[in-house]
């Protein structure tokens, strides 16, 4: 597939670069010190949010980009954004989802300083095959060069992504008020600057979306679904509690986008440049849709668990907290029978009592 | 197959309620009392239930006998449930009061049921009891509810005849079970003595069978889990049905007060809340006040919320038959509209699905985040009040019903929620709409379009929850139930889809000189909308014109400069009159739909706020005659000054 020689124009890409700077610096302002320490409170759920996201969602991506035989661009485009950290954006769809925020949180921030070092090494692990194809087609093209993934760029701009995210948690220990306006206001500037790329694009190269083979749509939004079903069954299956599979479900499909754009304007060149791009474009576009449908499913199939959950935290905060709710027999259901406040509260816990 | 969760216990008495939620809900808490913010005690189902049987046979053995009536006068606190459970459990019924109660008062009500045993909740309660006793020859206990307190002589405490009671239970006493054994269906398991908006108190009487309708009827699906937030005055039958219902379900109380209610909503995350519109009105203020002191992109951001909410609700309640319907809607406009409705809801649907994510839900977590649904009743809920709520995602169910219904008549169930509505009523209950000159029966009547929907008149229930009638005072009784219907002397009308909509009522109706009758409820209820206006009444019986009583708002005044100390002297200034003025202009205006008699043609600002237990009653409501009485000669130079220029 053939895409225009500049998929933005300089203007857009300044206009994406400040967005980029806009969502890090809010993610930055609702971040504080405790959550790096909750981490350290919740082990086994972060390791596991961490296998999930960069352990399953990069293999699904580089699977995905075999069996439907994309264009190595895609490919590389693809598995770059498999093994992108979490973003805000997965914090706000648990909290509705009735997952684990605490969590949630805790997964994004470790994935955003553990990014530094795994995704130059999956990145250039998974994509050995795709570079080698696409410097043979250069070659093939009559160019003399050898196609190589950017290491340095990558980790380069991802330490420039992540400046403004520590200007926001300075900010947000400075003035808490300021902080809640910067994480609101880049919410809703990410939707509209989302929206406007859409838009322009539309506009300007409508014949794109016709164009856009059916695999790069499979890939776009197949590849949060994916993540989300792979990421709750893994979960599940490692034992972890409902509250926490939610969770680790949504962190594993939703990535930080941002980080995608900044890192691929940064660092790749023509002519995989605007391929990439459109690619991330498409996925940041189909995951709001995908996560949005899912936040709903989870919330609906999780209410019981989480009114269980909720009513245990808050006898706990109010009674005591060694104050143990007796649900009568046969309310619960064998999931939460043995602890229904689902790993948070230790006076909940049945089986050491016993 | 049913799963427990959602089983309410349907008993045939309270009394074989509470044991039966004993049995089933056993360890789980039934009733929390705040010592601190973060401290609450917990009473478990179990706990309460045993308490109350040995409360009972300590009862018992001071003489109570089967349906004697109880006097129970105290506010919301543990010890008055368990009082009730204690009169419940021994066959007897309670006749209850709050703590405000007058001496006059007192002695009506101890003296017209015939009572021989009283709980009171505090020590200056006991005592003004003790100084009425040798006028009551009938009143032979007076028992305290208050544990911790020294107790005046010749006063019994609650917690001595539930100690007594538990010592004849070990020594094998049982009598507490066959009191419950002989329950009928009939028997009172209260008498509400009401003074309601008008008039001197009436003995409601309402039956077991009356309040079990009630359970057995409300609409709603909660469980354990469910956290209910009590803030309502405990003896008023609106409070007492839905402690009856949570203890069906299962769920906790916990009590709190006006003081401390915005720290408890944040502290416990009630999952449901039943409260009078005063509240809500109270709340609603506080939210935006919230919202002015926010940084101004904030500000920003909510009210692009509000305004993607109202339009994407406001589709919705289109496309599925929920916007308030006064006139019927003909098929082919319907028709028209639907396309236009449809598009504008899945325009807005992205953008409200963000906006109610970042910034309502802010909003929201303001009530403790968990509010499944709230009910408002004991009085009409502002428009404008009810549309926020719903608009900012706080479903608001409004409810209808008085102290003879025991009390709900009709209420919007959250599934098919119509704003401006009291809902359909709940099941086994008819309810007629009868013109109140002729009596001709408007609703239903078969012999007319539309089986008489739309039409407004006087309306009529009949159903399980109707009293059996208002104590020892039978010409009464006949005058409010005839032919198995209770004339409620409110003002409604049944709207296209099926709901009751509310519009006054007609003991408050106001007919002018020149004939045409003003309902004052909906124009204060406009007027209530300027946030420079805390309270007012509507006056104008047989006058030429209506006139405004305004309590006005002094720290909005303050505000914009007008700072002054009290009411009264905010009276005197020219430019606080100025912007009531204004305001009034603003609010009723023949532009704005209002007709010419409507207009308020002068008003007066009051030198003093109404209070609970003069003007206003205890769920916040208008006493019009109290005000009319207090203000007669405010109301008499408004008239008689302005109609001389």
């Amino acid at each position: 597939m053939e895409l225009p020689d500049q998929l933005l124009y300089t203007h857009d890409q300044a206009l994406l670069g400040l967005m980029i700077a806009i969502i890090m610096l809010g993610m930055g302002a609702s971040l504080t010190i405790n959550d790096f320490r909750a981490v350290a409170r919740n082990p086994k759920g972060v390791f596991t949010g961490f296998l999930s996201q960069f352990g399953l969602m990069p293999l699904i991506a580089l699977g995905m980009s075999i069996v439907l035989g994309l264009h190595p661009a895609f490919a590389i485009s693809l598995i770059l954004i498999g093994c992108l950290p979490g973003g805000t954006t997965s914090n706000m769809f648990t909290y509705f989802s009735r997952g684990s925020v605490a969590l949630s949180i805790s997964m994004t921030t470790a994935s955003t300083l553990l990014a530094l070092i795994m995704m130059p090494i999956i990145i250039n692990l998974y994509t050995v095959g795709f570079t080698a194809q696409l410097s043979a087609d250069l070659r093939v093209g009559g160019e003399e060069t050898e196609f190589v993934i950017p290491t340095g760029n990558i980790i380069s701009s991802l330490v420039l992504v992540l400046l403004p995210v520590i200007l926001g948690m300075i900010l947000r220990r400075k003035s808490p008020g300021w902080a809640k306006t910067a994480e609101d206001t880049a919410g809703f500037l990410a939707v509209i600057v989302i929206l406007y790329l859409i838009v322009t694009a539309f506009l300007r190269h409508g014949d794109l979306f016709i164009k856009t083979p059916k695999e790069i749509y499979i890939a776009s939004v197949g590849l949060g679904l994916a993540g989300f079903f792979f990421g709750y069954w893994f979960s599940r299956l490692i034992g972890m509690k409902p509250i926490f599979q939610r969770a680790i479900s949504l962190e594993t499909g939703i990535q930080n986008t941002p980080v995608a754009f900044a890192i691929i304007l940064l660092s790749f060149n023509e002519p995989v440049q605007s391929q990439m791009l459109w690619l991330a474009i498409l996925y940041a576009t189909f995951i709001v849709m995908t996560s949005s449908i899912i936040t709903l499913y989870f919330r609906r199939k999780g209410k019981f668990d989480w009114d269980v959950y909720k009513n245990i935290q808050i006898h706990n905060r109010l009674f005591g907290e060694d104050y143990v709710t007796h649900y009568p027999d046969g309310y619960l259901p064998k999931r939460l029978v043995n602890d229904p406040s689902q790993g948070t509260q230790p006076a909940q816990n049945r089986k050491k009592a016993s | 197959m049913k799963s427990i969760q959602c089983n309410r216990i349907v008993a045939k008495n309270l009394a074989l309620l509470y044991g039966e939620a004993a049995r089933r809900f056993g360890k789980m808490p039934a009733f929390a009392t705040r010592k601190s913010a973060l401290q609450w005690h917990p009473v478990s189902y179990k706990e309460l239930y045993n308490q109350g049987l040995n409360l009972a046979t300590g009862l018992i053995n001071l003489g109570v006998m089967a349906r004697d009536h109880v006097g129970l006068f105290g506010d919301n606190r543990y010890e008055w449930m368990l009082a009730d459970y204690g009169v419940q459990l021994c066959g007897a019924a309670d006749v209850p009061r709050g703590r405000d109660v007058s001496d006059a008062e007192l002695h009506y009500i101890i003296d017209h049921a015939g009572i021989k045993v009283s709980f009171v909740e505090t020590k200056q309660l006991a005592t003004r009891l003790l100084k009425l006793k040798p006028q009551l020859p009938g009143l032979e206990h007076i028992i305290m509810l208050v544990p911790k307190a020294d107790v005046p002589e010749g006063i019994l405490t609650l917690d001595s005849i539930r100690q007594e009671g538990a010592r004849l239970r070990e020594s094998g006493d049982r009598t507490a079970e066959e009191r419950i054994a002989g329950i009928k269906p009939d028997d009172l398991f209260t008498l509400i003595y009401t003074s309601g908006t008008t008039g001197t108190p009436k003995g409601v009487m309402l039956s077991h069978d009356n309040m079990m309708s009630q359970i057995r009827n409300l609409p709603g699906q909660y469980g354990c889990s469910d956290r209910i937030l009590s803030v309502l005055p405990i003896w008023h039958v609106f409070e007492r049905v839905i402690e009856m219902y949570t203890i069906s379900f299962g769920g906790c109380t916990y009590y709190s007060s006006i003081l401390t209610l915005s720290e408890d909503m944040q502290n416990v995350e009630p999952t449901f809340m039943a409260s009078a519109p005063r509240l809500w009105e109270k709340i609603h203020e506080k939210i935006l006040l919230n919202v002015r002191k926010s940084h101004p992109v904030r500000q920003l951001l909510f009210h692009i919320a509000y305004f993607l909410s109202k339009q994407y609700k406001n589709s919705e309640y289109f496309i599925t038959n929920r916007n308030l319907k006064m006139k019927p809607q003909p098929a082919w406009q319907r028709f028209l509209l639907m396309p236009l409705h449809v598009l504008r809801w899945v325009v807005v649907l992205p953008w409200y699905g963000f906006f109610n994510a970042a910034v309502l839900e802010r909003i929201r977590l303001g009530a403790g985040g968990c509010l499944a649904a709230t009910i408002s009743g004991g009085g009409a809920l502002p428009i404008h009040i009810d549309k926020f709520f719903n608009y900012v995602g706080i479903p608001v169910l409004e409810g209808y019903g008085l102290t003879e219904t025991s009390p709900v008549v009709s209420v919007r169930p959250k599934i098919n929620l119509i704003v401006g509505t009291v809902g359909p009523p709940i099941k086994e209950t008819e309810v007629r709409i009868v013109c109140s000159d002729t009596g001709k029966i408007l609703y239903p009547d078969n012999g007319c379009a539309l089986n008489g929907r739309g039409k407004r008149g006087e309306i009529l229930v009949r159903g399980p929850q109707v009293m059996k009638g208002y104590f020892r005072e039978d010409t009464l009784t006949g005058a409010a139930i005839r032919n198995g219907w209770l004339h409620t002397g409110d003002i409604g009308m049944m709207t296209h889809n099926n709901c009751l909509k509310i519009l006054g009522r007609s003991k408050a109706t106001i007919v002018l000189s020149s004939g045409e009758n003003v309902e004052p409820e909906p124009l204060e209820m406009q007027l209530l909308r300027s946030r420079f206006i805390d309270q007012c009444v509507v006056v104008g019986q047989d006058r030429k014109f209506l006139g405004l009583l305004v309590v006005p708002n002094l720290s909005e005044f303050g505000k914009i400069g007008l700072n002054s100390v009290s009411m009264s002297e905010l009276a005197v200034m020219p430019e606080a009159r100025e912007i009531i003025k204004k305001e009034i202009r603003r609010l009723i205006s023949q532009t704005g739909g209002y007709k010419k008699y409507e207009q308020i043609g002068e008003f007066r600002i009051l030198p003093d706020k109404f209070e609970i237990g003069k003007e206003l009653t205890n769920l916040f409501k208008i006493k019009r005659h109290v005000v009319a009485e207090k203000y007669q000669d405010v109301i008499e130079e408004l008239f008689t000054k302005t109609s001389k220029k």
